[in-house]
């Protein structure tokens, strides 16, 4: 479970990302946060991966008030919450194994615990067949599918995906929702931030939808409105 | 865990190594210049405190008396500066072991027999040798020697020339210890500022891999491990190199270095010989200071770029 209780987040010499933002997500939901630029969304799943802190309010994550996290303890939230973004952040000269590797050696996993990992999640993703490709000869949805098992790397609680098919055409955005669908039904909780309103009205799960950092709608099998 | 992500770790260092070769090789060069530079300083550190230590010895204040002044007189005078806390011992030449002695020295030369039978009289005044606890203290124990209470049985006290041989050895030295410390210094900073760029440049090479370390949940000693190691690495290899070039030099120069400090000096040191007993010092000295500059220069780069 998610909590959120009075959450704000102030930049300075600007206006408000996140105003006072109460709301829970139960775990194994799969929820899409939808506003336009500025709204917040990507301010939202920054909160969640500590990346930044709230000016005010709490967060808690099962029952872990990460608003109190101290520096310590960051990587270890971090591997229970994997992250997708837009523009993939693979490591140009790794090969897809490679980089879901990265990310098991980084947390101490053991060579041969990687190995079996690491080509079983390539399978979930649909890329056993592009263990040893390099991202530069794959197509987005590809590069976006090896982020994704990337962030799957911890078997993590929680997946965060900041517009993940922001730079991908039709096809391939459709092959990363089901994905992150896939995902979902394996018990993962899924918050999806995205502008893509042909997804979240085909998806019919939750929708939060975000305005000038306040939560103006929370809908269960909501659609994309603005 | 700790085991295979130390490993990581350190061939994470290496790599960093590898990527930036040429300033790598350069911090190297310079941290084993400063070694070098270091290892020198200690060598005339040690070769300057045994040259004193036998300079030392041999110094002692030449009392001369008078013609007139008694043998118990001198006995009492004796006595006196022997009782004093400053002096580690006393010893006393008659004119008739002087003159003794000034004849077994002499005894081939027979025209100074001739002379001294002419004479007809020991020339030869008896003399008193006193070696001090330190030689900081011969100074006060000459000017007491000086003093009108002895002045009317001492003819000379012969202090000034030991005395300057030691003050000017003592000045040579602090002028090779100041200029090898200020050389040391100089050369310090340098590895600081050249180990700074190096270890920014490979923060910069790294910056993606950074972010995704960080993205993925990776400890602050995962991410910062690798700098410092690389600067313990370019730390270890100019120990070595340091210590290999010293050993050669010294191999080399040794027999040359005792026969230019010790040659005519009552003392079996050998400098070769010292530098064996004392590896273990020698090398912790340079580990000491490599490490800590290495050690210095990349926590400051980390905390600067990777915060």
């Amino acid at each position: 479970m998610i909590t959120f209780t009075k959450v704000s987040k102030k930049y300075a010499d600007l206006s408000p990302a996140l105003q006072e933002i109460t709301l829970k997500i139960p775990t194994g939901d799969f929820v899409s946060v939808v506003g336009q630029s500025g709204a917040g969304k990507s301010t939202m799943l920054k909160l969640l991966s500590a990346e930044e802190k709230p000016s005010e309010g709490n967060i808690v994550i099962d029952g872990w008030d990460i608003t109190k996290i101290k520096n310590w303890q960051v990587p270890y939230l971090r591997r229970q919450i994997g992250v997708v973004f837009q523009d993939f952040k693979l490591l140009p000269k790794r090969t897809a194994f490679e980089n879901i590797a990265f990310a098991m050696e980084v947390g101490g996993a053991q060579p041969k615990d990687i190995k079996t990992s690491v080509s079983q999640i390539l399978k979930l993703v649909n890329l056993a067949d592009k263990a040893h490709t390099y991202p530069n000869e794959m197509s987005g949805g590809e590069r976006q599918r090896v982020s994704i098992a990337r962030a799957l790397a911890y078997k993590p609680q929680i997946l965060l995906a900041d517009e993940p098919t922001g730079n991908l055409d039709a096809l391939n955005s459709w092959d990363i929702v089901q994905l992150l669908m896939k995902i979902n039904r394996l018990g993962t909780t899924v918050l999806l931030a995205t502008h893509n309103d042909d997804i979240v009205n085909a998806l019919k799960k939750r929708v939060i939808t975000l305005n000038q950092g306040k939560v103006v709608s929370d809908q269960q099998a909501g659609t994309y409105k603005l | 865990m700790i085991g295979i992500s130390f490993i990581r770790v350190m061939n994470n260092a290496f790599r960093n190594f590898r990527r930036n070769v040429w300033l790598s090789i350069a911090t190297t060069l310079i941290m084993t210049l400063t070694l070098c530079i270091i290892l020198f300083l200690y060598i005339v550190n040690v070769l300057g405190a045994e040259f004193l230590r036998n300079v030392e010895q041999k110094v002692d204040i030449a009392v001369t008396f008078k013609d007139s002044t008694s043998r118990e007189q001198v006995a009492i005078i004796q006595k006196d500066i022997a009782a004093r806390s400053d002096v580690e011992n006393t010893r006393i030449v008659t004119s008739e072991e002087a003159l003794k002695e000034y004849r077994k020295r002499h005894a081939d030369e027979p025209f100074i027999e001739e002379a001294l039978q002419e004479l007809n009289k020991n020339p030869l005044p008896s003399n008193m040798y006193i070696v001090a606890k330190d030689p900081r203290f011969y100074e006060n124990i000459t000017a007491s020697l000086r003093s009108d209470k002895y002045s009317a049985f001492i003819e000379k006290v012969n202090f000034q020339d030991s005395k300057v041989i030691i003050e000017k050895m003592i000045r040579i030295m602090d002028l090779i210890k100041k200029a090898g410390l200020i050389a040391t210094g100089i050369f310090g900073l340098l590895v600081i500022l050249i180990m700074f760029n190096t270890i920014r440049l490979a923060i910069y090479s790294f910056r993606e891999e950074i972010d995704i370390m960080r993205l993925v949940g990776a400890s602050r000693w995962y991410i910062q491990g690798p700098f410092l190691m690389e600067s313990v690495l370019v730390a270890l290899i100019s120990v070595c190199i340091a210590t290999t070039i010293f050993y050669i030099a010294l191999n080399t120069g040794a027999t040359n270095i005792n026969q230019f400090f010790f040659t005519g000096q009552n003392t079996t040191f050998d400098i070769y010989r010292y530098v064996v007993s004392h590896w273990i010092q020698i090398v912790g000295l340079q580990l000491g200071a490599a490490i800590g500059l290495a050690v210095l220069s990349s926590y400051i780069a980390v905390r600067r770029y990777l915060r």
